[in-house]
């Protein structure tokens, strides 16, 4: 009776194994970049390189540091994505529950409207997106830097159908009691749309930290600069050897990383996973 | 009359409004009715206008200065059709844009596949699979820029991926600067960025599926693959839309892949049409030409929705 | 009455004191504020030696005349010329800015930049000016008898050799530094060491990652073969037999000599001189190379001082050009009046002292021919004669007005011949039709 718990671990771990093999390899790149961010610069490269290092050099977080103003270029990029997540928080509310909870004549043309703007990401719109930011006299500001960006379509879809599912009796029930619509929102729609918004939050934050093509195009003074600016910058500036770059790399990727980590559990419901084992 | 809920009672997932409400409902509709339609327009209004301001003027503009020549330094000038005919002449456009349409395909292609394939692996009865779900889901999270950089060390000569392929006796492949390797490298980056999210995406999907389907179907004496024929495949039809539209959408506008990772080379190999209006705009000040790129790119992403929306609804008719 | 003249003329008197007094105890700068304030904007390129130099004369012009007030901006080497080009279609660009040599077609076609007023600059006339400077440095500046840049840096580039790694292999680093093309590729061949498919020392690098590299690389061996960018209509000519035989010569390195690696460029270091500084490679061309930058990188190189710079190879031996470009000071056309006057006096201070530029940026040389060269603290600086040298016998870059579009087709065509052995002529060919749609779009534009 004693070996049945010892037997059923062991078989547990065999059943795993394969997936587990699959989760090492598939998440390599990411071990890659952490262990080469101790690596001593001169070993990249050579033919045989040792990807475990031998000696840690964690004087590659300070030396990169210490190198390019990169706490200036984190701290944009904070201000920048909170404002984002936040923007997208917001309206992203607002207009999904408008959309979800309200007929109005035109609503179905509006939904559309709205999810047709997921063809017309910065990437098409650039030079006249550029062209209205400058007449607004934003570049080189935080607002230009955020503007464009702090409202998308993917939020309010999904804070859209995330409220689809609250049932309209309370709502319904608040409204006779006399509450006001932005009581009922707070009261009783976000309470049960927390998962949606843990999604949205973590979604829109790495959307925004993410962002280069936006920054550099509207970004042309230094201390305005984000950190994937200035990563990309220091790789081509002199003598900053692979390694410290991996060292800003593994800095950059920790805040997301975080974030998840923080809002984990209400992501798994909102994605529907609270069944899985 | 009032419906309060009571106290612990859990929340029914009704999506339809109940019937006991709309007597309410009707007893106010003067008024009520209005005011509500005018809350409803309230709360939409913040994002149409946004999307008036930064989605739908500058599309305009793009399209009225695809048609112009500017230079950003003198106005605009009319040139009719000339960007676009200028555009049809340039093999490197041409090139560009195919290099776009096999990167979308590719990449969409192979997203679909191997996020459904991992959400199958995920969805057994394993315990810690859901951890390796978790992990798995860190590389959509991973800074691009750092998965750029990253992986432009690994497909190095010298680097892990030639490294790994040498235990297995593959000899040495020159990734990014090979003709025939530089879009699938960049292909395989993106598949891996990507992926695990659509992963998720399936696993919801595949959760919801009624086990009593399945628990027929084994009665039924129905083999494994027919049940995934037959029962996983279309249940997740429009989850498998989603995900190619979606997917297709976000590769669309792919720009720093290539940029970082080959620069759009070997030659011409890698070059897209999101970093070909970059450079056309920003570094040639070529901005009416730039605009017709994007334009291009815009019929593309349309076309692609569009067209799915077709398949999509062929499809359903084929199922039933 | 006298009284109340008395008490005025002593209240007058005590003011006038306590205005001396005020005055008096005022800090210098209270005097100069009687001059109306000037602000400008100033961009450059980022160089780990010349943007600060460039920034410590601008802050000591501004304590001079503490009216005026600059913002000191700079940029990454290849993005400068594009944030200029946007801050001018924007109204954001500077009053005045570092000009790379070869935009300097681009800003006069659109009449962008000011002729400078050469007698505020300290010069009689624009032959005096000339004077000062090599054909080569000035020919871009000058247009329709008048100047419209003042020379900063203008530098050829040198062979530098790893001259331990050539005593290992039984060369002289002296003797047998390569003076023709065949030279070079057969010293590189000596000097390659491959283990499998894999060169775990390559005998020679060029640079394959920037397109401004791949012109600054090419440009000297196609002149030297008797090529040209461009003939006398404008219609590009890099496809000419001698643009082949150019290419041929650049591509023979890797493929003919087999001294080369262009794929491991790509990835490694963007800067490929890192390679060499990190003894991966034992020759490769660069601008002139400080010695900090050594000692930052291989402390045991710059402790053995074992490397040196040498002439460029030529097709005859001795008659090799090195490849130069340099960069002007020059102001917008836009700015108001005072500024540009304003920039001028900046400008002349800011050259003034060629010598405290070597002490700071050595070893990029000035572009000024004398005055400063005999100084003995330039003059025992290791192997400054041949830095000097090869910027004087080098051919500047072409000056098209499609110079991003040009290098971009080039950069594709080397790519190609490179890495994928495609067929010499028929890249070059297509990179030339390339640059002659650029060139007619621009021109119809």
């Amino acid at each position: 009776m004693s070996r049945r718990p010892a037997l059923a671990l062991l078989r547990g771990c065999l059943e795993l194994a394969p997936l587990a093999a699959l989760t090492f390899l598939f998440i390599l790149p990411i071990l890659w970049m952490t262990t080469t961010s101790f690596q001593a610069g001169d070993k990249m490269f050579q033919l045989d390189t040792e990807w475990i290092p031998s000696v840690w050099h964690p004087e590659n977080y300070s030396n990169a540091l210490a190198a390019a103003p990169f706490a200036r270029y984190f701290l944009n990029s904070t201000i920048v994505s909170a404002a984002i997540m936040a923007g997208n928080l917001v309206f992203g509310t607002l207009a999904g529950y408008g959309l979800a909870k309200f007929r109005f004549p035109g609503d179905r043309i509006v939904l559309l409207v709205i999810l047709a703007t997921l063809m017309l990401p910065l990437e098409v719109t650039l030079v006249p997106t550029f062209l209205v930011v400058h007449q607004l006299g934003w570049l080189n500001t935080y607002q230009g830097l955020a503007g464009p960006l702090v409202i998308d379509a993917f939020g309010i879809f999904l804070m859209r159908q995330s409220m689809l599912a609250v049932p309209s009796d309370y709502i319904e029930a608040a409204r006779i009691d006399g509450a006001g619509e932005l009581r009922i929102l707070w009261k009783i729609m976000l309470p049960q749309c927390r998962p949606a918004l843990a999604i949205l939050a973590v979604f829109a934050f790495r959307d925004s930290w993410d962002q280069y093509l936006w920054p550099l195009t509207v970004v042309s003074v230094d201390r305005l600069r984000t950190y994937p600016l200035g990563l990309v910058q220091f790789g081509q500036d002199y003598g900053n050897p692979p390694t410290e770059q991996m060292a800003v790399a593994v800095m950059a990727t920790i805040p997301v990383f975080l974030l998840f980590a923080v809002l984990q559990r209400a992501i798994r419901r909102g994605f529907g996973l609270s069944g899985l084992k | 009359m009032t419906h309060t809920p009571s106290a612990g009672k859990p929340l029914p997932r009704a999506i339809a409004d109940t019937a006991a409400a709309a007597p309410a409902r009707r007893a106010l509709r003067l008024g009520y009715g209005n005011r509500l339609r005018l809350c409803g327009i309230a709360f939409v209004l913040p994002a149409m206008l946004f999307f008036l301001v930064f989605k739908y003027g500058p599309m305009l503009w793009a399209i009225g200065l695809s048609f112009t020549s500017y230079d950003m330094v003198s106005a605009p000038r009319f040139i009719g059709f000339g960007n676009y005919e200028s555009l049809v002449g340039d093999p490197v456009f041409r090139e560009t844009l195919v290099n776009t349409l096999v990167y979308i395909g590719g990449s969409t292609a192979l997203i679909t596949v191997l996020g459904l394939a991992l959400a199958l692996a995920i969805n057994t009865r394993v315990p810690g699979a859901r951890h390796c779900m978790t992990i798995m889901f860190l590389t959509n999270l991973m800074p691009i820029i750092a998965v750029c950089l990253v992986w432009r060390f690994l497909f190095h000569p010298y680097g892990l991926v030639n490294q790994l392929l040498r235990h297995i006796g593959i000899g040495r492949i020159d990734w990014l600067t090979g003709a025939e390797t530089a879009m699938p490298a960049i292909i395989i980056v993106t598949v891996w960025r990507f992926a695990p999210y659509f992963m998720v995406v399936f696993l919801a999907g595949l959760l919801a599926i009624p086990a009593e389907y399945y628990e027929a179907a084994q009665i039924d004496g129905a083999s494994a693959l027919r049940r995934f024929w037959h029962i996983t495949l279309p249940q997740l039809s429009p989850i498998i839309y989603f995900v190619i539209v979606v997917s297709g959408l976000l590769c669309a506008r792919i720009f720093l892949m290539p940029y970082i990772i080959t620069g759009g080379g070997p030659g011409n190999a890698t070059r897209v049409l999101s970093m070909l209006v970059y450079e056309t705009g920003f570094s040639y000040l070529k901005m009416g030409r730039a605009a017709a790129i994007s334009v291009v790119l815009f019929a593309i992403s349309l076309a692609f929705t569009v067209g799915q929306m077709r398949l999509f609804a062929k499809s359903e008719e084929n199922f039933r | 009455m006298s009284t109340r003249k008395a008490i005025s003329r002593r209240r007058a008197v005590l003011q006038g004191i306590g205005a001396t007094a005020v005055a008096l105890s005022l800090p210098r700068r209270g005097y100069a504020q009687a001059k109306a304030p000037v602000h400008l904007g100033f961009w450059t390129f980022d160089n780990p030696q010349q943007r600060p130099w460039l920034q410590k004369r601008i802050r000591l012009y501004t304590e001079k005349n503490p009216n005026v007030t600059v913002d000191f901006q700079w940029f990454p080497f290849g993005d400068l010329g594009k944030k200029i080009s946007v801050g001018y279609a924007t109204g954001t660009a500077p009053e005045g800015f570092v000009s790379q040599d070869w935009f300097m077609p681009l800003w006069l076609d659109k009449d962008l930049i000011v002729p400078l007023d050469l007698g505020r600059l300290g010069y009689s006339s624009l032959a005096a000016f000339q004077d000062d400077f090599a054909p080569a440095f000035v020919s871009g500046a000058i247009k329709d008898g008048k100047a419209y840049g003042y020379p900063l840096w203008f530098y050829g580039y040198c062979n530098y050799l790893n001259t331990k790694q050539f005593k290992e292999v039984g060369l002289d680093p002296e003797k047998d530094a390569p003076q023709t093309w065949d030279q070079l590729g057969e010293t590189a061949q000596k000097l390659t060491i491959r283990k499998g498919d894999k060169f775990s020392r390559q005998g020679f690098k060029f640079a394959m990652h920037a397109a401004a590299w791949t012109v600054i690389q090419f440009n000297p061996i196609l002149i030297g073969a008797g090529g040209a960018w461009f003939d006398s209509s404008g219609k590009c000519a890099v496809n000419s037999e001698a643009g082949v035989k150019a290419m041929t010569t650049r591509a023979s390195i890797a493929l003919k000599y087999h001294a080369e690696d262009p794929t491991d460029s790509i990835a490694t270091n963007p800067l490929p001189q890192l390679d060499w500084l990190k003894e991966r490679c034992s020759m490769f061309m660069q601008p002139p190379l400080p010695p900090v930058l050594v000692e930052h990188e291989n402390p045991a190189m710059a402790k053995g001082h074992y490397y040196r710079p040498a002439q460029y190879p030529g097709y005859v031996a001795g008659k090799g050009n090195s490849s130069t470009y340099g960069f002007n000071l020059v102001i917008n056309a836009r700015a108001a009046k005072e500024k540009q006057e304003v920039l001028h006096d900046l400008y002349r201070f800011v050259l003034s002292d060629p010598v405290d530029a070597w002490k700071s940026a050595a070893p990029f040389p000035l572009a000024l021919k004398g005055g400063w060269t005999e100084d003995p603290l330039v003059k025992k600086f290791p192997h400054v004669e041949e830095i000097l040298k090869a910027r004087d016998n080098g051919v500047p870059l072409p000056r098209s007005l499609v110079y991003n579009e040009m290098a971009d087709s080039m950069h594709r065509a080397v790519q190609r011949i490179l890495l994928e052995k495609a067929d010499i002529k028929a890249s070059l060919d297509t990179a030339a039709a390339e640059i002659d749609r650029a060139t007619a779009a621009y021109r119809k534009a």
